[in-house]
């Protein structure tokens, strides 16, 4: 058999490192519950595949125009619009689609968004309707472990960047966000793309028009890519610092001109929903997010819902992205992070990071818009810094709403793992060389074996986690009891409910007339869809109505649904809930029984 | 630092988080431990006894083995001044601020968790204001003169305005659950809330704020509450957001044991959204 050479081993292990990531998420996301948001992008993903469907038969018949009509895009395109663009949605349609196994023509058929017609010929991978939509999105967390090991080779021995690779799935908050059908995690995964792209970019022209492609689908996915230029531009003027001392403009490079040209090219064409008013809809789109509404969030104790007024408030809230990254992120990749920057501050210009690391030395003497880092030193450290800190700083502006917690600086992470990598790496090269040279089988070892241990503690930590990731915290703030003892946000958007959901489904006759709560009602059909529910579990509806008509009702816990809690106290004539679902001691959902109901 | 150690240290760090991330779950309370530290309350339990958890993220647990011995008024409480008897039934070392003050005469173990029973001079209530709600007589005093208004159901409805009412309620005020009196400001006019005979005791304590997070976020309005007592007027502090809820004391010492009526004015320079809640008792 042949060996394999470096290059080889490399792919293969970029390869199977994606693929771990694929088979662990596949293997644990069935335990997730629905969000809010993530059950409506579902319902958003069929209704696009309508149009596709319709499409072919168009197609067949002739009228291929009929499916561009204003009328027929806004019949399918205009759900969820005009709140996100479409590619990850479209995906989760397709791939719905295309992996389900079909029970559509069962007692659950008028549950679907569009109406079935037929029982559907699909190559049916997965038995839940869930995992064929969540497909796409646990394929691009793969591929971001992928994509973070092949950079980090570059700088990074193998142990290393293969570490690098797993912290960056193993932290709990990610993971939670990597296993739903959602996007951000795979707009971490774009973020990574982009700038993993720009920097091959300045010494590769290839890669300037790979980046103007790359942004463009990230633009499709999700508006956190508006911010990617910023931290690019920031890294390239740092870079390019020497033109500004002598005193000219540094020249504007090809993937920026490509990420200005393809960007908006691919970001109009992919969204169908747009094509009717170009202008007045991407406007409409842009004002979406530019005037966001606070939602409630808690952060150290107190419940955010608007801008900060006061200094102390605002000082408190400009904390958040940093406090609930040491929060969160397991402390041994924190930890590692630290080594990390370290390393960079401490590497000499046109050094390499290390001495198998790719060369940082200039290979060009003349500058070149094609080549705009080959005559300089391209600055890693500032690269990685601008990337893992300029999502953080701009989620610590007190006026930016902060309801997501760690989702809305998720694409920071691979970067700070990649950070933890280098820090690991150098920890092993320290200790290689301080070994004796007569240990040379230890000098190999313990490279991998370090890499082992630090990885060890994430992996563990976030396999603990799931599934309410959203609800963990690390060792710096004490797991679960020690977020919740913090007031740190446990949850949102009803996803937690799903390990209830077989007590609630054989609660007959009360869960006729169930309250659900933050449940939408389009998670509460995905569940009836797979099976999950019975078809009889009622829904009251939302409110105070709501309860008033229910026999059974849960509420989640979060600060600003105490009002909630009132009013089950208040109309159930009970403050005793009939059961609490909890992780680690620490209540997440809790069930209310009507007093008096069989 | 020598590479040796920092790695030494690293692999400690990362051995140390892996075992406290594997061992943690099993730090927390079971059933049975809940089960068995409820059995122990309602061995020795009092009617008017306070039972709290701690840290009081644990309350719904709490409630789901001692519910029915924590009823809405005072699982609502106004505070804990009144109760002499503080059952905590604390983990992982946390105590209850209601339990903070007393001498300890039980403490238990029971697996996870600790039951104490903290015994300390209570304040004693001479008038609830909530509870005799009903005795109070409501109108409201604006440009074309006073409005008297009248018992409808569940509440006290002034003609006009259908949010004009005081009613008895749970109310959330800064995120936490209350039994309180509602009654909304309305513009140009007081809302006026008179108990013509109340018996006096030490102390009136008087617990305003604003019930509702999403009316809290729609406004900024602020909320003036003055309080007569036998004729003799005294302004609380103003309520606006983020006021929480807060306790007034005001003194009566003067005039314990007489019964006098008791006036409440409620006004607001911008009433929108601004759903004012309140409590009071006359302690003795």
């Amino acid at each position: 058999m042949r060996r394999l050479g470096p290059r080889g081993l490399d792919r293969l292990l970029t390869f199977a490192l994606a693929l771990a990531a694929v088979v662990w998420l596949l293997g644990v996301e069935g335990r997730q519950g629905f969000g809010r948001d993530e059950s409506q992008y579902m319902r958003a993903g069929e209704r696009y595949w309508g149009w596709f469907e319709e499409l072919g038969t168009n197609l067949a018949h002739g009228k291929l125009r009929q499916s561009f009509t204003a009328s027929d895009i806004d019949h399918y395109w205009s759900d969820n619009a005009p709140d996100h663009p479409v590619i990850m949605k479209t995906l989760y349609g397709l791939s719905w689609r295309a992996f389900h196994t079909c029970t559509c023509m069962g007692p659950a058929r008028g549950l679907h968004p569009l109406p079935i017609r037929g029982r559907h010929r699909t190559l049916p991978l997965f038995s839940r309707d869930s995992t064929a939509f969540r497909f796409p999105a646990i394929l691009f967390a793969g591929l971001l472990v992928g994509m973070v090991f092949r950079f980090a080779r570059a700088w990074l021995p193998r142990p290393a960047a293969a570490a690098a690779a797993i912290l960056t799935l193993a932290q709990p908050h990610y993971f939670f966000h990597a296993q739903i059908a959602c996007f951000d995690a795979p707009i971490a995964t774009m973020a990574f793309a982009v700038g993993f792209a720009y920097w091959k970019s300045l010494r590769n022209p290839r890669w300037g028009i790979a980046t103007g492609v790359l942004f463009g689908i990230a633009l499709g996915i999700k508006h956190n890519a508006w911010l990617m230029p910023f931290f690019l531009v920031a890294h390239y003027l740092w870079m390019r610092r020497g033109d500004w001392r002598a005193r000219r403009l540094p020249r504007v490079p090809l993937a920026f001109l490509s990420m200005l040209v393809l960007g908006p090219i691919i970001f109009l064409l992919h969204w169908p929903w747009l094509w009717n008013a170009p202008i007045a809809r991407t406007r409409a789109y842009v004002l979406r997010h530019l005037d966001h509404e606070h939602y409630n969030f808690e952060y150290l104790g107190w419940n955010w819902n608007q801008p900060p007024t006061t200094t102390k408030m605002k000082l408190l809230r400009a904390t958040a992205p940093f406090v609930e990254t040491g929060l969160t992120v397991p402390v041994t990749t924190l930890a590692l992070a630290a080594f990390g920057a370290a390393a960079l501050a401490r590497r000499r210009r046109k050094q390499a990071l290390f001495p198998e690391s790719e060369p940082e030395a200039p290979t060009a003497t003349r500058v070149s818009w094609l080549r705009p880092g080959a005559d300089v030193d391209r600055a890693p450290g500032a690269f990685i810094l601008f990337q893992t800190l300029g999502p953080l700083c701009v989620l610590a502006i007190p006026s930016t709403p902060i309801f997501g917690g760690v989702k809305h600086f998720l694409t920071a992470m691979p970067y700070l793992a990649l950070l933890s990598g280098i820090g690991l790496a150098s920890i092993a090269r320290g200790l290689a060389q301080a070994l004796p040279d007569a240990r040379a089988g230890l000098r190999r070892a313990a490279p991998v074996a370090l890499a082992v241990v630090v990885c060890l503690p994430a992996v563990i930590e976030t396999r603990r986690s799931h599934p309410d990731g959203l609800g963990h915290y690390n060792l710096l703030a004490g797991g679960f009891a020690g977020g919740a003892s913090l007031g740190m946000n446990r949850q949102f958007w009803g996803y937690s409910v799903l390990p209830m959901l077989p007590d609630l489904d054989r609660r007959v006759p009360e869960n006729r007339a169930l309250f659900w709560h933050d449940v939408l009602s389009d998670a509460i059909s995905m569940y009836k869809r797979e099976g999950r529910l019975s078809m009889g579990v009622g829904d009251t509806g939302f409110g105070e109505d709501g309860i008033k008509r229910s026999e059974l009702g849960i509420l989640f816990y979060e600060k600003h649904w105490a009002k909630y809690e009132g009013w089950f106290w208040e109309i159930y004539g009970t403050t005793q809930p009939a059961y609490v679902r909890d992780r680690e001691g620490v209540p997440m959902v809790t069930l209310y029984r009507r007093p008096g109901t069989r | 630092m020598r590479p040796v150690w920092i790695a030494g240290a690293v692999v400690l760090l990362a051995l140390y988080e892996t075992a406290v991330a594997l061992i943690a779950p099993s730090l927390a309370p079971t059933d049975a431990d809940w089960a068995a530290a409820a059995l122990a309350v309602r061995a020795d339990f009092r009617a008017g006894d306070l039972i709290v958890a701690a840290p009081a993220w644990a309350d719904p647990i709490l409630r789901v083995h001692l519910g029915d011995l924590i009823p809405a008024e005072v699982a609502g409480r106004l505070d804990d001044a009144r109760f002499g008897r503080v059952w905590e039934v604390g983990q992982r070392g946390a105590h209850a601020p209601e339990a903070a003050a007393g001498a300890v005469a039980f403490e238990r173990r029971f697996g996870r968790l600790t039951v104490r029973r903290v015994e300390r001079p209570a304040e004693r209530v001479d008038y609830d204001f909530v509870a005799h709600w009903s005795d109070a007589r409501v109108s409201r005093i604006g440009v074309g003169g006073t409005v008297a208004c009248a018992t409808v159901g569940d509440r006290i409805q002034c003609p006009g305005f259908n949010y004009n009412y005081v009613r008895r309620q749970i109310v959330e005020v800064d995120t936490r659950l209350r039994e309180a009196l509602l009654a909304q400001p309305v513009g140009n006019s007081t809302v006026v809330i008179e108990y013509p005979a109340v018996r006096l005791g030490q102390t009136l304590v008087v617990a305003t704020g604003l019930h509702d997070v999403w009316m809290r976020k729609a406004a900024r309005g602020t909320v003036e509450m003055r309080v007569i007592v036998g004729g003799q007027a005294q302004t609380l502090p103003t309520t606006d957001d983020d006021s929480g809820w807060t306790r007034t004391r005001i003194d009566t010492a003067a005039r314990a044991g007489q019964t006098v009526p008791v006036r409440f004015e409620i006004t607001s320079p911008a009433p929108y959204a601004r759903h004012f809640a309140f409590a009071a008792e006359a302690r003795g």
